[in-house]
């Protein structure tokens, strides 16, 4: 493989159950149609094992994520999925983009579309990017909904632990919480809906480094994801 | 190449891009549509970050008519307001937001009741074309729409996906003063198509099952490609079954 190729690592949380179609490239305009030219896809579990790992066809435009899954995960199991893909820069100049097709099968829930974490490489790699990207944060309504929230944070590091302080917000009060993950390894924080009789407004996250972040909500009595979501960084 | 063609048709032709941030809007009986105003980015700019930050919210029908307009006020950056946007049963379209200081990401939310999905606008721009250019450019409109054709000014690429249960639609924006022609054509070349009159400002929701039947089981993959005569975007809209008038729904950008 040439070493003139960019590369971009992006990840994403996967259950068994859900339709799941990972666009490898987003449609953006008929450059970006072009193939990537290489990408790995590797499945860990909770502990940073790996589930399952292989090469993935460059030609392929959308893959089975769900079917994917479903073969290593048992029911009620998530993973952190990693997708290590090579590019040239002349042919997707900002980068590749990731999106997908999320659907909880027979649950009559709408699907959920949602772009795919880019966590190392990239742009950030090409423009020397200067500020941290690792402060994100995330509104919630005001109204109580019959849901549940959550973040899923997933470390992609090789070598080092990386702590992450979630912190959710109140209207006066706020409550913060401390994670530590090793390499590989991911997790779900609840952000309790309620605190002291005020309602959650916001939550932030800030890591030493960019971790793949989510904030899902799951309907209180399915526990089907209704919200599947990035959050945002304001810190530019 | 294309882009400086671009640049010398829009010179030609007189268009301006005055900036605007826009989220779309979606109703349906059963479903709210909560716009969440914030302004958060201002914490992080300190010559900007004390409030209060005004804002102005002008929504826009499918047919691009202003339906309404909303003005709020936040004392603080970490400040959120919802605006609650109603209309008739089944409506649909998109607001532009404008005030202080206003790129943030701000939300729209779309609730059944019990829970809701949310995604974000975008801070991007609209054309405005002169009187003669408009005229110029529906007349060409109208002649290439008896063909089922438009001007391919502007091309998107979207996939689509049509399944048994569930399936993601588009609603398509048209950020121009002027009458958009959308063909949406299934790929690869040569299958179904349609080419959609959307009027300035205007929008149009689109049933993907028109262009690509669901199959008994799974998910179907459409790649579309989108080509109109003047700037557009899209949201996807994530639908299930075949009751469209009350079934719950989700929105998504897109890059």
């Amino acid at each position: 493989m040439s070493s003139s190729l960019s590369a971009l690592l992006s990840a994403t949380f996967a259950e068994p159950g859900y339709e799941h179609l990972v666009e490898l490239i987003h449609q953006r305009d008929a450059a970006a149609r072009r193939r990537l030219e290489a990408l790995d896809v590797e499945i860990y579990d909770m502990r940073g094992d790996v589930l399952g790992a292989r090469s993935v066809d460059p030609r392929e435009e959308v893959l089975d994520l769900g079917k994917l899954v479903g073969e290593v995960l048992p029911p009620g199991d998530r993973a952190l999925v990693l997708f290590d893909a090579r590019y040239d820069e002349r042919v997707f100049p900002y980068r590749p983009h990731h999106y997908a097709y999320l659907h909880r099968i027979a649950s009559g829930d709408p699907p959920l579309y949602y772009a795919v974490n880019a966590t190392l490489g990239g742009v950030p790699d090409r423009i020397g990017a200067e500020r941290l990207n690792n402060f994100e944060t995330y509104l919630f309504r005001a109204q109580r909904f019959a849901e549940r929230y959550s973040l899923l944070l997933g470390s992609v590091a090789r070598f080092s632990d990386v702590e992450a302080r979630v912190t959710c917000y109140y209207a006066t009060a706020s409550t913060t919480t401390t994670v530590t993950l090793a390499p590989k390894h991911h997790t779900e924080v609840a952000l309790p809906v309620e605190h002291e009789g005020q309602t959650l407004t916001r939550v932030e996250v800030k890591s030493l480094f960019r971790l793949a972040s989510y904030v899902v909500g799951r309907r209180a009595g399915s526990g089907s994801l209704v919200l599947f979501d990035h959050l945002f960084t304001y810190f530019k | 190449m294309t882009r400086l063609l671009r640049r010398v048709a829009r010179a030609v032709l007189g268009v301006e891009r005055p900036q605007v941030y826009y989220l779309p809007w979606l109703v349906r009986p059963g479903l709210d549509c909560v716009l969440m105003l914030s302004n958060l980015e201002a914490r992080f700019n300190t010559e900007h970050n004390a409030g209060p930050f005004s804002m102005r919210v002008i929504q826009y029908d499918a047919d691009g008519h202003r339906r309404g307009e909303h003005r709020a006020r936040l004392e603080r950056s970490t400040d959120v307001l919802e605006v609650k946007l109603s209309a008739s049963e089944g409506a649909w379209g998109f607001v532009t937001v404008d005030g202080d200081h206003v790129h943030s990401d701000l939300y729209v939310t779309l609730s059944d009741g019990d829970a809701y999905a949310v995604t974000h606008g975008r801070q991007e721009f609209v054309e405005q074309y002169p009187v003669w250019s408009r005229a110029a450019m529906a007349a060409i409109g109208r002649a290439l729409a008896l063909f089922g054709r438009t001007v391919p000014a502007f091309v998107r690429h979207q996939y689509a996906y049509v399944g048994a249960e569930s399936r993601s639609d588009l609603l398509l924006l048209n950020l121009s003063n002027v009458t958009n022609h959308v063909r949406v054509a299934t790929l690869p070349a040569g299958g179904s198509s349609a080419l959609l009159r959307i009027p300035p400002m205007g929008s149009h929701l689109l049933n993907v099952s028109r262009l690509a039947e669901a199959p008994a089981k799974g998910t179907r993959v459409v790649p579309l490609r989108l080509e109109g005569n003047a700037w557009f975007n899209l949201y996807v809209v994530g639908a299930v079954g075949a009751a469209e008038r009350a079934a719950p729904l989700s929105l998504m950008h897109v890059k």
